[in-house]
């Protein structure tokens, strides 16, 4: 189990419910949700997150337009972001990098894969920043 | 086009054919204009039908589809509802097996000697012998877990969990299939935005202006060639470019 504050940002309620779910059973149990980019920037600001997983395809804000905003931000810009979504093209993996997203999951996953994937950002992170 | 502006063009035609007395060569050309038009006259009328039609029906179909991801929306909710229960409970049951509290009559009188047995060592000032009854206890307590049916019972429990987890996880269908309906929906939207212009611009009917705007949803329109396991080797690939500064 650890401590880490979560935040899920995704459009559908099933899904972030499923997020939650399966972030619990792989012992993360800290999350908060956020409906959109927009409401996800407002979460931010007022709740201590340290882990950002998000969509892409939303509405008001995209998940691309926040993750840049998130990394134009100098308060956030240092935050691990795993995008999950079910754009799955190169063009879209791509994308996705430049905008500087962490890692990438496509649609569906399994609590295991979400598991090794936000280990392997975190441990990265570490790396980077010792 | 309707059938008085077709009249209006065969007039102007013959009306043409008289002025064009003094060049022959002219009036052939003109008759096979003019029987052009005669002869695409029914099929305009034809194409008209379709597209009017066409601009009832597309509107009903993306009302449909926006019904369909709404009710299995809703459907995934009330799984999830029943699932959360279900985990729920689990955990309680599963708590009570692994503490050997069942709710047998041996589980009941378990249950009631572990109390009698804490409240000896903390009323004792933990006194050596009452610490080894504990210890003892323990022991006890223990091999009644690792056998007979309570063992097999709290594996059985978490089994289940799993498979309410597993259940859980595949309901990521419903957001994966709202996403590709999303997909049909832009579809079907550049067809009625093509077919709204068409009666706009080539029939100058009313029914463009009349029909029901579709329901919006979010429309992804990237192509998706590939299957799962070949769309995730080709993320980690990418992935593993861009972590070698090679993207």
């Amino acid at each position: 189990m650890t401590s880490m504050k979560i935040l899920i940002v995704d459009d559908s309620i099933t899904i972030r419910r499923i997020i939650t779910n399966a972030l619990k059973t792989v012992g993360f149990p800290e999350t908060i949700e956020a409906a959109n980019g927009k409401d996800a920037l407002e979460k931010l600001a007022s709740a201590n997150v340290d882990f950002i997983i998000t969509d892409w395809n939303m509405p008001e804000m995209n998940g691309l337009d926040f993750i840049k905003q998130v990394r134009a931000n100098p308060l956030y810009s240092a935050l691990p972001i795993l995008m999950i979504t079910t754009r799955g093209t190169e063009h879209d993996v791509i994308e996705a990098l430049q905008a500087k997203v962490n890692s990438y999951i496509v649609k569906p996953f399994t609590p295991q894969e979400l598991k090794e994937k936000i280990e392997g950002i975190l441990k990265t992170v570490q790396v980077n920043t010792v | 086009m309707n059938q008085q502006e077709l009249e209006g063009i065969l007039q102007k035609a013959a009306e043409l054919k008289v002025f064009c007395e003094y060049g022959e060569r002219t009036i052939p050309i003109l008759d096979e204009v003019a029987s052009f038009v005669r002869e695409i006259s029914p099929a305009i009328e034809d194409l008209r039908a379709v597209v009017e039609v066409s601009m009832v029906n597309i509107p009903k179909a993306a009302d449909q589809l926006a019904r369909v991801t709404q009710a299995t929306e809703q459907a995934s909710t009330e799984i999830l509802n029943t699932l959360d229960k279900m985990v729920a409970t689990l955990d309680e049951v599963i708590g009570s097996v692994a503490s050997g509290m069942v709710s047998s009559e041996v589980g009941i009188a378990t249950k009631k000697v572990s109390v009698i047995v804490k409240s000896l060592v903390d009323k004792s000032g933990w006194d050596e012998d009452i610490v080894k009854l504990a210890e003892a206890w323990d022991v006890h307590l223990q091999s009644l877990r690792m056998s007979g049916p309570t063992s097999n019972l709290e594996r059985l429990l978490k089994d289940l969990q799993n498979d309410c987890t597993e259940i859980m996880m595949a309901l990521q269908v419903q957001d994966i299939t709202q996403q590709h309906i999303g997909a049909v929906m832009g579809t079907i939207q550049a067809v009625a935005e093509g077919l709204r212009k068409l009666t706009t611009g080539f029939f100058s009917t009313a029914t463009a202006e009349s029909l029901p705007p579709l329901p919006a949803m979010l429309v992804q329109t990237e192509k998706e060639n590939v299957g799962d396991v070949e769309r995730k080797k080709m993320v980690e690939s990418l992935l593993s470019k861009a972590r070698a500064g090679q993207l």
